[in-house]
């Protein structure tokens, strides 16, 4: 009795949830946390409810096996619009629910949690056996995986080794691979970086999951960017979808400046973008252009230099080093409708929020000022990534600058890079 | 002079005082969020919320991690409960009532604060994983950057007090506040506040870009004890706060305990919406400006002090 009142309570609590997204995912993060009854976690350890979002390449499938087993229990699965190559509707999991596309996942992850912790529901057994990934191999006399006190690889695991630093001492570095699932990751990014302390020495960007002969996407990508290539698109449409892209960024990166409340009210503007006031955006730009400490948290970091940016269609990065790069300047609607281009100086993560604000607000203007004037079918437009067309993605220039632009940055600086600079994985395997 | 409790009494008294204070900020905490998100929320929802994440967390299975050092892993939250409690302990609640009124009240509060970073960093190190290890070591680059402010501002209030007991540092303040007397301390205080704290601005530890930071790997009754905890030291330090700079239990018509406990609650809001509203800031800048400025500024602080009671 006792413990039934206990669950009862437990069952109240808001949802603990880990996204793990895919291919052509569902935007959810407000769908979610929106009412308040399910939170999203930055780790499955925190998480009864694993959310499984898009379509996953095979390549994807042992990361989100392991994911699944590091859940405490008790833990269920939901999938919201996931696909699995050869592995049905229920995918790699014994039992998860299944949401249909008319259905409502934020209710779906209610129900099973409540489901879970009133036991309503077996916890969800782990999809992996409990052994070491490789075996031990210590040779060493203290029974480490190498000779003397450092070296080795015990269970598959690279000990660290001494190597120079920067400042000329000898420090461990420590060779790691993460990704594809990190939350403050894009979808399908792997990084193996090479860190001393927690500065990192080396970069290396891992395939795109998502450039493979798969059909891994139900569909081709239905954004409506990449249907502005082929077809006229209303510009009021186009605008309100790019508003509501770059405020859903601004949410990335608050919540990885430790503002998750900000970024969930950034979520809410996105989610809601064709009833939102342009005042209501200019609110938070004014909150946080403000804010002196996420200002200098931002400046000078992942700074990208005029000159190598140029010319590659990189769109609101380019703006952002102070180059006024946008294809809207050549479309005769959006001359009408007195369309010039927003730049920042600087080139760096701070300058790349602060236009991406104002974008959202002059977005906004330009949707209620387009009427039913139409843009696209030119076979190139202006997207929230830049430049794109049929054969063009310009995401696929960032990933290249990236290693150069990590090298020598903390972890902290890390994030805030990659999550200023929007890197899509899926628009980069689009080509 | 103050009245000790019966030693028997203290642990009760301890219970009670900082068991309500951890729900009521962990409340507020949850309240002061959902406005900034713009989140409509019952005054039943908010007040139920902690109570139901505990129990949920009281359900959770315990932590599994590769290898772990599991003594120490169960240890580091226990330590950090501990330390919060010897805080607390250390402030007079009224001028007749006190749990832990030493002679050495600061250098007591002061070690229990300095024991904090052996504790995160415990909790990084013996999770045996990358990020709760990155925590760890972020928490020791940063944490003498804070403890050097706190225990200068703390050194200048016990001067005109010329005593380290906290309840003598109460009592030279009946004729004006310290935070009149001496405007730099309370400002300095509440910086260093967040370092120890590791809440908002510097909340380095269990940061979202380490994935969890030091709690990455935690569930279950483990990381209920480390939130719990985690509130309990905010309480602590706004509790030595409101004692050392507000006047502690000091003022007109109410009993001393609830004039302190509103000051403490004062200073808790403070710091829980500065850590919804203040990003967090780059490690490397704030260890620069800690010894650049607010160590310097600091020492002003004593020195000033030190001239006025001459």
């Amino acid at each position: 009795m006792g413990l039934t009142a206990f669950a009862r309570l437990a069952a109240k609590a808001p949802a603990p949830v880990f996204v793990a997204r895919g291919a052509n995912a569902r935007s959810l993060a407000f769908e979610l946390s929106g009412t308040g009854d399910v939170v999203l976690t930055q780790t499955p350890r925190h998480a009864c409810v694993l959310l499984a979002t898009g379509a996953f390449p095979d390549s994807m499938v042992p990361a989100l096996r392991q994911i699944h087993d590091q859940m405490s229990h008790p833990r269920g699965v939901v999938l919201a619009g996931a696909h699995f190559r050869g592995h049905g509707p229920r995918g790699v999991f014994s039992d998860p629910v299944v949401v249909t596309p008319e259905g409502d996942v934020h209710d779906a992850v209610v129900v099973l949690h409540r489901d879970l912790i009133l036991g309503r529901r077996p916890s969800a057994p782990p999809l992996l056996p409990d052994r070491d990934p490789t075996p031990w191999r210590g040779v060493g006399p203290y029974g480490q995986g190498g000779k003397g006190m450092t070296g080795g690889t015990p269970y598959g695991r690279p000990l660290a080794g001494l190597a120079d630093d920067r400042d000329g001492l000898k420090l461990d570095a420590l060779e790691l691979r993460l990704g594809p699932f990190l939350p403050m990751f894009p979808p399908g990014l792997t990084l193996t970086i090479k860190l001393q302390g927690d500065v990192v020495q080396q970069a290396r960007v891992g395939d795109n999951p998502f450039r493979t002969d798969e059909r891994v996407s139900v569909g081709a990508r239905s954004s409506v960017f990449v249907r502005a290539l082929s077809g006229p698109v209303t510009i009021r449409e186009l605008e309100h979808a790019r508003a509501a892209h770059h405020l859903e960024r601004v949410g990335e990166a608050l919540r990885a400046a430790g503002l998750g409340a900000l970024g969930e009210r950034a979520d809410r503007l996105a989610a809601n973008i064709e009833r939102v006031e342009a005042a209501a955006v200019r609110r938070l730009h004014r909150l946080l252009r403000r804010s002196r400490t996420l200002a200098w948290a931002t400046s000078g970091v992942g700074r990208l230099e005029p000159d190598r940016v140029a010319g590659r269609g990189l769109g609101l990065v380019a703006r952002a080093c102070g180059l006024p790069e946008d294809l809207r300047t050549q479309d005769g609607a959006y001359n009408e409708l007195g369309f010039s281009p927003l730049v920042e100086g600087g080139g760096d993560a701070c300058a790349r929020w602060r236009l991406r604000l104002a974008e959202v607000a002059q977005s906004l203007l330009l949707a209620s000022a387009a009427g039913t004037r139409t843009t696209g079918g030119t076979g190139s437009v202006e997207s929230p990534w830049g430049s794109i067309s049929s054969d063009h993605a310009p995401v696929g220039s960032l990933l290249e600058l990236l290693p150069g632009m990590l090298e020598g940055s903390d972890w902290g600086d890390v994030i805030t890079t990659i999550v200023s600079l929007d890197l899509d994985l899926e628009e980069a395997a689009r080509t | 002079m103050t009245t000790p409790l019966p030693l028997w009494l203290a642990p009760a008294v301890v219970a009670s005082v900082l068991a309500p204070a951890v729900y009521l900020t962990w409340v507020l905490d949850r309240w002061v969020g959902a406005r900034v998100a713009g989140r409509r929320t019952s005054l039943g929802q908010t007040l139920a919320s902690p109570l139901a994440e505990a129990a949920q967390l009281m359900l959770q299975s315990s932590p599994r991690a590769e290898r772990p050092d599991r003594v120490t892993w169960l240890l580091a939250p226990a330590s950090l409960s501990g330390l919060a409690v010897v805080a607390v302990a250390t402030v007079p609640l009224g001028p007749m009532l006190h749990i832990a009124d030493a002679p050495g009240g600061i250098v007591l509060f002061g070690a229990a604060i300095a024991l904090v970073m052996v504790a995160v960093f415990l909790h990084g190190w013996s999770a045996n994983s990358l990020f709760p290890l990155m925590g760890g070591y972020r928490f020791i680059a940063l944490a003498l950057s804070f403890e050097m402010p706190l225990a200068l501002v703390l050194i200048a209030a016990a001067l005109p007090a010329e005593s380290l007991r906290f309840s003598d540092i109460v009592q030279s303040q009946v004729d004006v506040w310290n935070v009149v007397r001496q405007p730099l301390g309370l400002p300095l205080y509440l910086i260093a506040t967040l370092g120890a704290s590791f809440w908002g601005p510097l909340a380095f530890p269990d940061a979202p870009d380490l994935a969890g930071g030091t709690t990455a790997e935690s569930s279950g009754a483990a990381l209920l004890v480390w939130t719990a905890a985690r509130y309990a030291l905010l309480v602590a330090l706004c509790a030595v706060g409101a004692a050392v700079f507000l006047g502690g239990w000091l003022g007109p018509g109410l009993p001393g305990p609830i004039w302190l406990a509103f000051k403490t609650a004062g200073l808790v809001a403070t710091v829980v919406v500065i850590g919804h509203h203040v990003a967090r800031v780059r490690l490397e800048d704030f260890v620069v400006v800690a010894w650049t400025v607010l160590i310097p500024l600091a020492l002003v602080d004593v020195f000033l002090s030190g001239l006025l009671v001459l």
